[in-house]
């Protein structure tokens, strides 16, 4: 087995990297002994984040929904009220901004509501599930959505090796 | 000959694809149509269009455009009432089943005189010429739906191009038939290999419209493609239920996602590691050989950077005694460095990968 046969620049790897790097500085700051279920759901939570924050990294700005998901985080941790404030005021024209900067193609009138008609109920649900879905036209919106589908599952997939990687010992 | 072996070879490329697309087929009473057509007493029509339509699709265009074209329709006739067997072979039916709707509903299958009716009430030649008249529209239909369907099962673009002519076809109505016949196969022979986008004959050509009806495709083109990265969509027909199924996915990853972090987080506390089996388990259903190649330097304070795999175990083993008794902080420190060195040495750089915005989309 070598090496050399997995392309290094993949997504694949680049999430592996900084998600173990992650995961490594998460295990270093807290006492590995602890198992009371207060600490592991702690750690739950900032594995978690740590996970999706490697993810969204790894795609840089290239596609919405990481811009919104690099957001999210920023704007959630560090400071509480001043930062929320400040986001929803301005969480809908940064993603627009983002989301209008980023498509090359998408004109003014694909914001309007005459685009939006189509899928009904079941796109408004993928907006909610897909980071940043909100200010997207259905056309952007599938674009998104089948990139996201694709990080998801190399996420999935890595997380899982790493979990039964883990588990053997 | 070179009607049998070109229908032997289209047969023999039948898929599992294509075996559904012939179940969908025949739910439209499809195959009813094609015997219908076949022990149909005017015999020469039918037996002469299927058997042209054993052909690929060029040959039977070639036929039909050489001036012996009817000589070599009513030639074949002896190919006896084909099998609908080989005909679906040889028949690559489009994947959307829009497609077929629209090709079952539209000319030769559906049995009514009325294209063929017309065609030869106003052609009064010899009936010979009338059967290939007769014949020529619907037949170039076919083997230029075939073409453009062959190599496109996986290009939606083209193929909504293909629907788009398709309403073309429609839309001129049957009345227009004998009149543009001859214009439409010029143009059909043209297009034949490739299928482009033209203006409409009879349709609105405002902007408007057109805008419409590219967004609508291409919103059309990037569900078919969400279908395909979606498992088990691609039978479901219907934007809603894909939409749905869709919907479904993406909640069952995101869940799959908390569900591991829980997992990593409950089984993280004992790091310890033992390479051995690691690599064995490796050989077993990890994901990637360079995967665990990532996660060793992760116990390593120092990395020596080789370019043989093989010495790794042996300095694990020396390092991992030292490692319970180093302080948390050093520990944390030197985890970083050495993994960089080792991925530096593994990829193409970590900091090149990092900082590198040109990468491609893998998708």
């Amino acid at each position: 087995m070598d090496l050399q046969n997995m392309n290094p620049s993949s997504l694949k790897s680049r999430f592996a990297t900084r998600f173990l790097r992650a995961l490594t500085k998460i295990n270093a700051q807290k006492p590995i002994s602890s198992s009371s279920s207060r600490e592991i759901f702690q750690r739950y939570r900032r594995i978690k984040v740590a996970a999706d924050k490697s993810m969204a990294y790894s795609v840089r700005s290239r596609r919405s929904w990481s811009r919104a998901t690099l957001w999210r985080l920023r704007t959630r941790s560090p400071r509480s009220r001043l930062a929320t404030l400040a986001r929803r005021s301005s969480v809908k024209t940064r993603t627009t901004r983002a989301a209008s900067h980023g498509a090359t193609v998408v004109d003014r009138k694909s914001h309007g509501k005459e685009n939006k008609e189509d899928g009904g109920v079941e796109a408004e649900e993928l907006r909610e599930l897909v980071p940043g879905g909100e200010a997207m036209d259905l056309c952007n919106l599938l674009d998104e959505t089948a990139h996201y589908i694709k990080c998801l599952t190399t996420q999935v997939q890595v997380m899982r090796t790493i979990a039964n990687l883990y588990s053997l010992h | 000959m070179e009607l049998n072996a070109g229908a032997g070879g289209n047969g023999s490329h039948k898929t599992a694809s294509e075996r559904d697309e012939v179940a969908a087929l025949e739910s439209l009473q499809f195959t009813d149509e094609i015997r219908r057509l076949m022990s149909a007493p005017g015999g020469d029509n039918a037996s002469s269009f299927t058997a042209l339509l054993e052909l690929p699709a060029p040959q039977a265009v070639q036929l039909i455009q050489s001036p012996d074209s009817a000589k070599l329709i009513a030639a074949p006739a002896p190919a006896p009432a084909p099998n609908v067997d080989d005909f679906r072979g040889s028949f690559q039916f489009p994947f959307n089943c829009g497609l077929i709707d629209r090709a079952a509903r539209f000319s030769v299958f559906a049995g009514d005189g009325n294209i063929n009716g017309n065609n030869k009430s106003n052609s009064p030649e010899p009936t010979s010429y009338n059967s290939s008249a007769s014949l020529q529209k619907p037949v170039k239909n076919e083997p230029a739906e075939t073409e453009s369907s062959q190599p496109l099962v996986s290009d939606p673009t083209v193929e909504n191009r293909s629907i788009k002519r398709k309403d073309r076809e429609k839309v001129k109505g049957s009345s227009k038939k004998s009149k543009t016949s001859a214009k439409e196969s010029s143009e059909d022979a043209e297009k034949l290999p490739y299928v482009h986008v033209r203006a409409r004959r009879g349709q609105a050509t405002d902007s408007h419209s057109l805008a419409e009806r590219a967004r609508r495709e291409k919103i059309n083109a990037r569900m078919k493609l969400l279908q395909d990265l979606v498992p088990g969509c691609s039978k479901i027909s219907g934007t809603a239920l894909v939409l749905d199924e869709i919907i479904n996915h993406v909640q069952s990853l995101q869940r799959q996602v908390e569900f591991l972090s829980m997992r990593l987080a409950a089984v993280n506390p004992r790091i310890d590691f033992n390479l051995d089996s690691v690599f064995t388990a490796e050989s077993g259903s990890l994901m990637d050989s360079n995967f665990s190649g990532m996660v060793i330097p992760m116990m390593w304070p120092e990395v020596q950077l080789n370019g043989n795999r093989q010495q790794y175990p042996q300095q694990l083993h020396l390092d991992a005694f030292q490692q319970p008794v180093s302080g948390r902080e050093e520990v944390c420190n030197s985890y970083l460095t050495p993994e960089n060195s080792l991925l530096s040495y593994d990829s193409s750089g970590n900091s090149a990968s990092l900082h590198s915005n040109q990468l491609k989309m893998e998708l």
